[in-house]
């Protein structure tokens, strides 16, 4: 029975299923042109016009009201950037839980409860073949979309800095997430979360929401891993000042005697007579603050970009193996008819 | 004929007894939380004030204030935007899925005629969420009005906060649990129905927010040189006269109640509308 399945079937099946899926999923596949269209007119269009306007009108700003002049800017572009900037930030940062609630719900939980799957692979269709089309597909059109998006918004907000004083900073954290490949990982792991859960749990709507809180808890995940992805710069000061740092904050603490660096938790500056005194008991010499700086972003958007990609062929791994588990040894006789034709 | 409108309202909560215990704890959750910020974290807060020695304890109450007033607008957004999830559900899991397998149209050849049927559905989900929103907006009330100078980031005229503070909560998650309804007795599917009630409500709530400003007559306020509003003011509109004068339009505080009730009547009137119309539908589609 393995070895039917692993046989690799005839060449034809191949296109087929992916014509088939493309007609099965054709409203998805529309509504998911349009909102990468429309967010990537948004993003060019805050990459350019938006910009400049917001630039010129702080530009403005800066030139008549602070020399005690009647302030003469256009305060409307410089909101409309704001605002143009927040709602496509926030709508790249909803697409990792589209994708997963969409392939948990109508990928393959809805096939698997309507019995459709087992009717694909009873049609000379193998289950392995079937469900590499309903990975390969989407999990394409998926990251390429959301690659463009990812880097369109790098590209808007890069305009912005320096020019617009109110643009985010790069580590502000919706900002660092939906700027670069960053959100394609999250999008495509997202995915085959829900392809797998789907498989798994064989119910759509319980697979939609089960799919979306999986990929919550994988944010979470790369968040408190992503600072340690990459080496961090290190900022050292005596016991009079405090180490300078830009960017994201990972660990600060004390330089012992031994010109050790210790973490702690409180009084990692001496700006009371009690924490003088604390760091006066524990022997502290200075203070250090572990941080990533601007130069760190791609590194650490490339770092866990790809820990993502390892994690997603991974998932697609586990969906083949329980598909072949399941119509192997599991028993259900359409897989194994389907097997065998 | 009596004992049929009980059973069937036995039936529905025991088929969605899932999202009911899950729509408990969201509620429960989301006021544990509320309790810690207005009765562990405020005080807090509070006794740091009055005790702590800025010169010589590097006390950080306006960081404080501005993450209590952070974490306040979170509670907010959860609480006036849940109307989003009922769309979801409401077309998908409520009415969608039995439309699309056909567990609606045995139950209508079980002595339930569709009316009654759709009645339940309604009315069941219908009293959770009138229940569950109208203690989650008293208690956000409770949260919010106090330690208005300890909340430094947040207004009133936030979308979150805006909604959180009244009847608007409810109404909309009626509304949406209506969208739900008529969305799926159009479309019969499930997931299509989910999508299109979210993308619906959605859209709603955008054109109602958007409108939001407009649906009480604005003050308007004229000087002759640049004038800032007072902070609790919301700013509406802002230019200058032909004869060189500066102007603006905007809501005091004191506007909340008449623009959160005329959202509330509109926002109630499209749920009765839609509500209507799906009555009808399902009475002329089994006719």
């Amino acid at each position: 029975m393995t070895a039917a399945l692993s046989t690799p079937a005839p060449a034809r099946p191949a296109p087929r299923q992916v014509r088939w899926l493309l007609r099965l999923h054709r409203p998805a596949l529309c509504a998911w042109a349009v909102l990468v269209a429309g967010l990537a007119g948004a993003l060019l269009w805050l990459w350019g016009p938006l910009t400049d306007a917001a630039a010129t009108a702080w530009h403005d700003y800066d030139a008549t009201c602070g020399r005690g002049r009647p302030c003469r800017y256009d305060q409307d572009a410089i909101l409309r950037y704001k605002d143009v900037y927040q709602y496509t930030t926030m709508a790249l940062l909803l697409l990792p839980f589209l994708a997963a609630a969409w392939a948990g719900a109508a990928l393959t939980g809805r096939e698997v409860e309507t019995g459709t799957a087992r009717l694909a692979w009873t049609q000379g269709v193998t289950p392995l073949r079937w469900l590499a089309a309903r990975l390969t597909v989407p999990a394409l059109l998926v990251a390429a979309g959301t690659a463009l998006l990812g880097m369109l918004h790098h590209a808007a907000w890069s305009a912005g800095r320096g020019r617009v004083p109110t643009a985010k900073s790069w580590d502000d954290v919706p900002t660092f997430y939906t700027g670069g490949p960053l959100i394609a990982g999250l999008a495509l792991a997202g995915l085959l979360i829900g392809a797998l859960v789907g498989l798994l749990v064989g119910r759509s709507l319980v697979a939609l929401c089960v799919s979306a809180l999986s990929t919550a808890v994988l944010w979470i995940g790369v968040h408190t891993a992503l600072p340690h992805l990459w080496p961090v710069a290190t900022s050292v000061s005596g016991r009079r000042g405090f180490p300078s740092y830009s960017g994201i904050k990972v660990a600060e603490g004390i330089v012992t005697e031994g010109g050790a660096h210790r973490p702690v938790p409180t009084c990692t500056v001496d700006l009371s007579p009690q924490c003088q005194a604390l760091n006066d008991r524990r022997g502290t010499v200075g203070f250090y603050i572990d941080y990533h700086p601007y130069s760190h972003r791609w590194p650490l958007q490339l770092a866990s970009t790809g820990v993502l990609l390892a994690l997603a062929v991974l998932l697609a791994l586990a969906a083949l193996r329980l598909l072949h588990h399941r119509t192997t040894t599991g028993g259900t006789r359409p897989g194994r008819e389907g097997a065998a034709a | 004929m009596s004992a049929a409108a009980p059973a069937l309202h036995r039936t529905v909560l025991r088929l969605h007894r899932t999202t009911l215990a899950c729509w408990t704890l969201f509620v429960t959750a989301v006021l544990g939380w509320l309790g810690w910020l207005g009765g562990v974290s405020a005080p807090h807060i509070r006794h740091l004030e009055t005790t702590c020695d800025p010169v010589r304890d590097l006390c950080n109450i306006p960081y404080l204030g501005w993450v209590y007033g952070e974490r306040l607008g979170y509670v907010a957004s959860v609480i006036g935007y849940g109307f989003l999830a009922v769309a979801a559900y409401a077309g998908g899991a409520l009415i969608g899925r039995e439309l699309e397998n056909g567990t609606a149209a045995l139950a209508w050849t079980q002595g339930v005629t569709p009316t009654r049927w759709l009645a339940a559905k309604l009315t069941v989900p219908a009293l959770a969420l009138t229940a569950g929103d109208g203690t989650l907006v008293a208690a956000f009330r409770w949260g919010w009005t106090p330690h208005r100078d300890l909340r430094l980031g947040d207004d009133w005229s936030f979308g979150g906060i805006f909604l959180a503070r009244g009847p608007a909560t409810p109404a909309y998650a009626l509304c949406a649990l209506a969208v739900g309804a008529l969305t799926a007795l159009l479309l019969r599917r499930t997931l299509p129905a989910l999508a299109v009630s979210l993308g619906a409500t959605g859209l709603l709530h955008l054109l109602l927010a958007h409108v939001r400003p407009y649906l009480w007559p604005r003050l308007t306020r004229t000087e002759p040189h640049p004038f800032e509003l007072d902070n609790s003011a919301w700013e509406v509109a802002r230019g200058r006269t032909a004869g060189g004068g500066h102007w603006a339009t905007y809501h005091p505080p004191s506007h909340f109640w008449p623009l959160h009730l005329m959202e509330t009547g509109i926002v109630l009137a499209v749920a009765a509308l839609t509500t209507a119309a799906a009555f009808a539908l399902v009475r002329r589609r089994t006719a």
